[in-house]
């Protein structure tokens, strides 16, 4: 009886021990066409034919959708890609963090573009508050979104969004109101507070003083 | 009239963030690959002839994120005033929708959708339009819709052929979803619904324009749906005048 005891005393502590030791993958993607809370109900039940999936995250405002996934899969991003596609909907960014802290980011497809004259192509930084990789995420694709951007990226570090477009057909002015409208404070435009309240947890940065 | 007119005003005014399938119109968008989807939808349909009950049992099967195809099977009650009665099986339909466009957005998305129902007569010849004809018909329609997180607006256009009967049909909907809820996920809403549907029987020359206004409880993958639909304009025999339909209905996503 005794020993019976030990044995279960035993599996009680080594089994969750084991469980807290398995490693996981962190998933990041930016989804379109999420216009509904069914719409991301398609998109997880899509998600679970990926056997041992965990903490799955939907915010259907922004189109971030978040998942852990054991490392021990090796699951790459290009399916999680196709999956998306499969689900009915659109992947516009995405990147995986690998356990051992290696970060893969999705290839997105060239965006369709006018043609750009070289000399009305100027780079610009300008300041955008952020915290996490979803933000990078949200604020790259307000910034490329709009026509006459050609290229964009934002450093959480030093806050700076670096961004080259057609001058011809937009502004920086305009940019930075295009971020602000998607919830993230620059030096000029405020985001409204509604979108900034929206925001998932990780990207409550500090709002900036005007 | 008064009080549909008074609700449709307030509630186009009211905050609205995001919406769940329409109740009497239909929809674009088909939830992923591989998916299955339950539905009954209860018409209870009073007209100056008499009341039918309609009780369709609905499996929708999604084999791709862009197709769908779907078994209606169908039980119906009517009671007419010239003493005709009856219970049975009604028109067995068989759906099939193609989505063919796609254009998406944060948190927002059109899509455009080829849809065809077979009725196959199955039901008593009673000349119910759409529930118990016992003809073979084949509708043929298109459907568009704008779905975001504040409103969703739904259309469709098709035509119903009936060889052997009389009940071909030019048919227009036009729908807009406003929920009442902030948009969370899990899903956890209310929905308002308000739905029209406009009929024209060519060969009887018979003309229909039907408002339903619609609620609808939406959880993580089942919603709860209660329509009430009433005639805005009707012209057709006055012993076949529609007073009112209620829907009672109910889908489960899996």
């Amino acid at each position: 009886m005794k020993n019976i005891l030990l044995i279960v005393l035993t599996v009680f502590m080594v089994v969750p021990a084991l469980q807290a030791q398995k490693s996981y993958d962190q998933f990041e993607v930016q989804v379109d066409g999420l216009g509904c809370p069914f719409c991301a109900y398609g998109l997880e039940k899509k998600f679970k034919e990926f056997k041992g999936i965990k903490k799955v995250k939907i915010d259907i405002e922004t189109g971030d959708f978040s998942f852990a996934y054991p490392t021990e899969k090796a699951l790459t991003i290009e399916s999680v890609e196709k999956q998306v596609v499969k689900a009915g909907y659109t992947p516009v960014t995405g990147r995986v963090v690998r356990f051992d802290g290696t970060v893969e980011a999705m290839k997105t497809a060239p965006k369709k573009e006018t043609a750009v004259k070289a000399k009305n192509l100027i780079t610009k930084t300008a300041f955008v508050a952020g915290n996490c990789a979803m933000c990078e995420a949200r604020i790259v694709k307000a910034t490329t979104d709009l026509m006459g951007v050609t290229t964009a990226s934002w450093n959480k570090d030093t806050k700076m969004l670096e961004v080259s477009f057609d001058k011809k057909a937009t502004t920086l002015d305009a940019i930075e109101k295009a971020v602000a409208d998607a919830g993230h404070d620059t030096k000029n435009h405020k985001a409204h507070s509604d979108t900034y309240d929206g925001l998932p947890g990780c990207c409550a940065y500090e709002r900036v003083e005007y | 009239m008064k009080y549909i007119f008074l609700v449709v005003v307030l509630f186009a005014f009211a905050k609205a963030n995001a919406q769940g399938p329409p109740i009497t119109a239909d929809k674009p968008i088909m939830l992923g690959g591989g998916s299955f989807t339950a539905k009954t939808l209860t018409e209870i349909r009073d007209t100056e002839r008499g009341t039918s009950v309609y009780v369709p049992i609905m499996l929708h099967y999604l084999p791709t994120s862009n197709s769908l195809f779907a078994v209606h099977i169908p039980y119906i009650n009517y009671d007419f005033n010239d003493g005709t009665s009856g219970s049975a099986l009604a028109d067995i339909k068989v759906l099939g929708k193609y989505q063919f466009y796609r254009k998406d957005a944060t948190g927002k998305t059109f899509r455009v959708i080829a849809k065809t129902f077979q009725s196959i007569p199955t039901g008593d010849k009673v000349d119910l339009l759409g529930q118990s004809t016992g003809f073979y018909e084949g509708y043929y329609g298109i459907v568009s819709g704008y779905e975001t997180l504040k409103y969703g607006i739904s259309t469709e256009l098709g035509y119903n052929w009936s060889p052997e009967a009389t009940v071909d049909e030019f048919r227009g909907k036009f729908g807009v979803g406003l929920p009442l809820l902030k948009p969370q996920y899990p899903n956890k809403q209310v929905n308002l619904y308000f739905e029209y549907t406009s009929s024209l029987f060519t060969d009887r020359d018979w003309y229909q324009l039907l408002y339903a206004q619609g609620i609808q409880y939406a959880g993580k993958n089942i919603t709860f749906d209660l329509a009430v639909q009433l005639p805005l304009i009707q012209n057709l025999p006055e012993t076949r005048e529609l007073n009112y339909s209620v829907f009672l209905g109910t889908r489960y996503t899996f």
